[in-house]
């Protein structure tokens, strides 16, 4: 049987899971339904297909080892899936089915060399039919689930109602190899190296900003008994998790959208701009903020079209004084980002490593409360191919965050842009949520109004 | 193999058109529509096949296939 060590995506994944002490941390899902009377034969059959199309979901992991380590390994193409139960929740209201797939959400798979997925087909309220999938983050990513489901909805249009054929997806394996083989090029990971250590080097170790203020990093200080830290302690025990979610309206995205466009930059970094804005105002002023960004690293074709767990988080360290303008303070963001991007195949935990190295950071504690996910239009979800058949597509949160704040924003089909918050209820309340996303909103329009008003002014001004 | 096709199918797995199909004058973000990811993570990718270095300062001028092919040719 060959064996793979995970990549550095997965090894990100698999840490959370080994210092929470539960796969939970680990879990992801989704609802996907079509609004049409169901073969669910036919369905099962097209998720036994699936299993064969798509590699990453015969991903399967051995028994960690005595370095806690574990390696993966793909099961057999042509092993049967199993049966797939069938849940019948047509006779509740919607909330009620939501509640019923949400704790699904919750559960884990516990044990070594099994199955890292579960399908349950659903009958939901309204006539929609579809089915519910729970998968570990480690086989795949948001992105990667999106194009599962797609396919699979592919496959059972094709079926059933006689759509084209879905293309094959790339092969997974060849992916998950060619970037093993990446991450080990000794050339490339001591110039990523030489990247990160540089940024230390220069800007020396970050400083922790909350959403809540500078009493959370004072407490730690307190904790620690040490009055020059400068990361704050994470939660470890209570990670439940709660989601609020705001959406902005069509017009006033498209305005982003061609602020954005006009002045050649990335969505992603004026809502970095906007979070780190936020955190300056409420943490006296302070210019040196760091955000955890992740990046989705599906660039080439293959990539795009594969499944895996390819995401990643970096830190996005921000130094902007507040004489400086909105819109070169977007600049300052973007060419930072592009710099990390370079190095976006370097593990992240080898920046923790040298960090503890360098300032003997405690452990559990962290620089970044706040950690973002952009989802551009493109990663959507596709229905390109199911045009007129009204569907329903809802992802579920696992219930354990392992990150105090965590942010998603995706568009959706109706021109909107969805900021979706996770939050740990142990710190966090709805009020902080709504006043982060009431300023996040007012920053942004402050500075597409009249981008070269100063970082200061704004946050005196909002 | 020559350096021009070389880079152009490495090219061509970011993008949708074959290695025969991109000219010189495409550009990067307007016309193969690679996000500044795309472009990043192509870079590394030169670098690591053809064994360079590219200064970070420069990547902003690179626009087209063209002017990266003659950045490439002054390096290899």
């Amino acid at each position: 049987m060959k064996t793979y060590p995970l990549t550095a995506a997965q090894r990100m994944h698999d840490i959370w899971i080994r210092d929470y002490g539960t796969q939970q941390v680990s879990g992801v899902s989704m609802v996907a339904a079509l609004k049409i009377p169901m073969e669910f034969d036919v369905l099962q059959r097209c998720m036994q297909m699936e299993y064969e199309r798509n590699g990453c979901m015969r991903l399967r992991f051995t028994k960690r080892n005595r370095q806690g380590e574990v390696k993966q390994y793909f099961s057999g193409k042509k092993r049967s899936i199993g049966e797939v139960p069938l849940i019948d929740l047509s006779g509740m209201s919607s909330q009620e089915a939501d509640d019923t797939m949400q704790h699904w959400a919750y559960q884990t798979f516990d044990g070594d060399n099994i199955a890292m997925f579960e399908f349950k087909m659903v009958k939901l309220p309204h006539g929609f039919n579809g089915f519910f999938l729970h998968m570990d983050h480690r086989l795949v990513d948001s992105q990667g689930l999106a194009v599962l489901v797609g396919d699979l909805l592919r496959l059972y249009a094709h079926e059933v109602l006689g759509t084209k054929e879905p293309p094959e997806l790339a092969d997974f394996s060849q992916v998950l190899e060619r970037d093993l083989a990446k991450a080990s090029n000794p050339r490339r990971l001591e110039k990523d190296k030489r990247f990160w250590d540089d940024q230390l080097d220069t800007l020396g170790e970050p400083l922790y900003s909350d959403i809540q203020g500078p009493s959370v990093l004072e407490e730690s200080r307190r904790l620690h008994n040490d009055p020059t830290l400068r990361a704050a302690d994470v939660e470890m025990t209570d990670t439940f998790v709660a989601v609020k979610d705001y959406y902005l309206e069509p017009e006033p995205t498209s305005r982003l959208m061609r602020f954005c466009e006009y002045n050649q930059l990335s969505v992603t970094n004026v809502i970095l701009l906007l979070i780190r804005t936020y955190l300056s105002k409420v943490n006296n002023g302070q210019e040196d903020i760091t955000i955890q960004n992740f990046i989705s690293r599906r660039s080439t074709r293959a990539e795009m079209a594969s499944g895996g767990s390819r995401t990643i988080m970096f830190p996005c360290r921000t130094v902007i004084p507040p004489d400086m303008e909105f819109l070169d303070a977007a600049y300052e963001i973007q060419q930072a980002q592009n710099r990390i991007y370079l190095h976006g195949n370097y593990d992240p935990e080898l920046i923790r490593e040298e960090m503890r190295k360098r300032y003997g950071t405690p452990p559990n504690t962290a620089y970044e409360s706040c950690y973002l996910t952009y989802q551009p239009p493109a990663a959507s979800y596709e229905t390109a191919s199911l045009k007129g058949i009204p569907f329903y597509v809802k992802w579920f949160a696992n219930g354990a965050a392992t990150k105090k704040m965590y942010l998603t924003v995706s568009h959706n089909s109706a021109g909107e842009m969805r900021f979706s918050y996770h939050y740990q209820t142990a710190h966090l309340v709805e009020n902080d949520i709504e006043l982060l996303y009431y300023y996040m909103m007012k920053i942004l329009f402050r500075g597409i109004n009249d981008p070269h008003v100063t970082v200061g002014d704004i946050m005196a001004q909002v | 193999m020559n350096l021009d096709l070389q880079f152009k199918e490495i090219l061509a797995q970011y993008c949708d058109y074959s290695a025969d199909e991109i000219t010189n004058d495409m550009r990067f973000r307007e016309d193969l529509a690679m996000s500044s990811l795309d472009f990043a993570t192509l870079l590394g990718e030169i670098e690591d096949e053809f064994d360079i270095e590219f200064e970070e300062v420069g990547f902003a001028n690179i626009m087209s296939v063209g002017k990266a092919l003659e950045v490439l040719e002054e390096m290899v």
